[in-house]
């Protein structure tokens, strides 16, 4: 048994449908994780409202936020590259937007164009360092990490004084889109069908990311091109593909995808904090590994990462609805880590022995 | 997604049938590697006791860490909402974060126990009663006993910038100490330092020998009275040092005399009394006429430390 190495994207339509299709997707490693997750913390958070729609908001509110960074640094690590500078850049969209409101005065509109256009601005200086030195991203954006946090510390001290800003509701529409409570109840009293409870803007936005994300990555001929770069860089600049101008493209979408997420959360909570967020940075890598990602690059589905969003959430919050001690909670992430990345290289396997022409 | 769909449907309807019957609570608390919240645990898990014994349950939900505190917050009041509880237990530490997310319990019909931290919102949050400290009286007590020990120069120490309550502490610091005739200095460490011993004692290191005029430390930390220390060891520069709660190393230090005092708040009292009030409250509608109800300060010094490290050995101090 020796597995070919088989370019996936070019040979999904012709692969044949069998009873064993479902289990040879890419992203049927991620799904199955999910379902797992989600049986075992539905049975024993049931008795405490784990799945009733307000209950499952929880999680999916949490996993919005996560979810919206993992897809464009899912492309990045398809694309062979990592970034982690965005542990940063969610505190500074969310500060940005705050100064521009509360301590100059600007609109909101303009807040938010502004704090993308900050987040976009390190986003193309990630870009051209990786792209023009022979430095690795993991570096490179490990440098603007901390450069982000100092900046975010200096310059919120020195400009509103604290580090620790406060956003008071700023109009209707901007509030409904990026930070409030939506729910659909469909009738009423006890006929009553709740579609879905409390659910965060950035869920929404994460379900619009995801669409526009699927749309990159399989549809258009970017997607090609970014598999392309993670499966062999050198071949891909030969095959005309413009390398450098994808992936500063690539480091934009993800610094713009943590501004994002950082102005959501300030407009929710009507706060913002200059706090790094180390942590996301290792919840959005989860996230997109759990979904089926390679870390070496060349291989990963939008919907894989979706699911492994999804299951990270319900493991993340999930422990909350149970019984168990919430100290064993950063155990259960590291288990999961774990069985995913093995059930996913099993099926990937799986996917790829598949592809090729060979019958039993 | 439809399956899923499928089954939390099913999960709702056979919800919807059993319906509430007992009195649950949650308490709401911090980081799970913040060891003052584990004393607040005790307490917690000590009441919990009489609330299993008369019929109820209590669900103990706390943050990962500090780094995006406000929203996680908040997510621990949707879910406790979410799983359909009586009372919340909680202490109120990102004000403008939390309080929107309170009002949506209180209109659920859930009852409100503040403990810890909020005080001067309290009746925003339509909280029946406040178990904790104040802590610009706090930092008051502790900035005046280090005047009056002899201090001059006092650096207060904050671990996480911008947190209301421990800005207070420091407010009450230099008030007490310079009423007394000490000048105070606040050092604000990163929030990502927090509960790194060895990183936050270099920061107080490069203070202490950037100014020779500093003579005593109060740290808003229990884990800054270690630091300080650890700084001292390595500059044998001479500090009193102060700090808010207590650990049984600090409990050693101020025995042997490397620490000069610690302000204590009891925090097993707070999680016990929140947790056993806000019960008592629900099941048997019991008040206290004492409101706020304050457990500390509570000065610490080598005077009274040997009975203090008795209660600590079980956990409770």
């Amino acid at each position: 048994m020796v597995d070919a190495p088989v370019d996936i994207s070019s040979t999904k339509e012709k692969r044949s449908i069998s009873f064993l299709g479902p289990l040879r997707r890419p992203e049927a490693g991620a799904a199955a994780a999910f379902v797992l997750i989600l049986v075992f913390f539905g049975y024993f958070g049931l008795d405490r409202n784990f799945m009733t729609a307000l209950g499952a908001s929880t999680w999916l509110n949490f996993a919005s936020k996560v979810g919206i960074i993992a897809i464009p640094i899912g492309f990045l690590m398809i694309a062979g590259e990592l970034d982690i500078s965005v542990g940063a850049l969610i505190p500074a969209g969310g500060i940005v937007l705050a100064m521009s409101v509360e301590t100059f005065g600007l609109n909101i509109w303009l807040g938010v164009a502004i704090s993308f256009g900050f987040a976009a601005a390190i986003g193309w200086v990630n870009g051209m360092l990786v792209t023009r030195t022979q430095v690795p991203s993991f570096i490179v954006t490990l440098a603007t990490l901390f450069v982000v946090a100092g900046l975010n510390a200096y310059v919120s001290k020195q400009v509103a004084g604290t580090t620790q800003h406060s956003l008071q509701d700023a109009g209707v529409v901007s509030e409904f889109i990026f930070g409030d409570y939506h729910s659909l109840i469909l009738g009423e009293g006890e006929t009553a069908i709740t579609v879905f409870r409390s659910l965060q803007s950035s869920f929404f936005i994460w379900i619009a990311v995801a669409i526009a994300g699927f749309y990159v990555l399989h549809v258009s001929h970017w997607g090609n091109w970014i598999f392309a770069m993670g499966g062999d860089q050198e071949s891909a600049r030969n095959a005309g593909i413009p390398t450098a101008k994808l992936k500063i493209a690539l480091f934009i979408l993800s610094a713009m995808a943590a501004a994002l997420v950082g102005m959501t959360e300030a407009v929710l909570a009507n706060t913002a904090s200059t706090t790094t967020q180390f942590g996301m940075i290792f919840n959005t890598i989860i996230c997109v590994v759990v979904g089926g990602v390679l870390l070496t690059g060349g291989f990963g589905t939008v919907l894989g990462v979706v699911f492994g969003t999804l299951t990270f959430g319900i493991v993340f919050q999930g422990i909350n609805f149970t019984a168990f001690d919430k100290d064993l909670n950063m155990l259960f992430i590291g288990s999961l880590l774990l069985v995913a990345v093995l059930m996913n290289d099993t099926l990937r396997n799986l996917a790829t022995s598949a592809a090729t022409t060979k019958k039993k | 997604m439809n399956v899923t769909k499928h089954i939390a449907a099913a999960a709702v309807a056979a919800l919807m049938a059993s319906g509430a019957y007992a009195q649950d609570i949650a308490v709401i608390a911090g980081s799970i590697e913040d060891a003052f919240m584990d004393k607040i645990k005790r307490g917690v898990d000590d009441a919990t006791h009489m609330v299993e014994a008369n019929g109820g349950t209590v669900q103990y939900l706390r943050t990962q860490n500090y780094e995006n505190f406000g929203p996680d917050l908040v997510t621990l009041i949707n879910q406790a909402i979410a799983q359909g509880v009586d009372g919340i237990a909680i202490p109120v530490w990102v004000p403008e974060a939390q309080i929107p997310a309170l009002q949506v319990a209180r209109d659920e019909g859930i009852v409100i126990m503040q403990y810890n931290a909020g005080l001067p919102v309290q009746a925003e949050i339509g909280a029946v009663n406040y178990f904790g400290s104040d802590e610009y009286h706090s930092g008051y007590g502790g900035g005046r006993y280090m005047a009056e020990q002899g201090a001059t120069h006092i650096v207060c120490h904050i671990q996480i910038p911008g947190a209301i309550n421990l800005e207070e502490r420091c407010r009450g610091v230099t008030d007490g100490a310079t009423e007394v005739g000490a000048r105070v200095t606040i050092l604000n460490t990163p929030a990502n330092l927090d509960g790194d011993v060895t990183g936050t004692a270099e920061v107080i290191k490069a203070e202490l020998i950037g100014d020779s005029s500093i003579d005593a430390l109060i740290s808003c930390a229990e884990f800054g009275a270690a630091a300080a220390a650890n700084a001292v060891e390595q500059t044998g520069v001479d500090l009193m040092i102060g700090a808010f709660d207590i650990s049984p190393a600090s409990l050693d230090r101020i025995a042997a005399g490397t620490q000069t005092m610690a302000i204590d708040q009891q925090p097993y009292l707070q999680g016990f009394l929140a947790t056993s009030m806000l019960f008592a409250h629900l099941r048997f509608g019991t008040e206290i006429a004492t409101d706020p109800v304050l457990t500390g300060p509570v000065i610490i010094d080598a005077a009274n430390v040997e009975a203090v490290r008795a209660g600590a050995a079980l956990g409770a101090r």
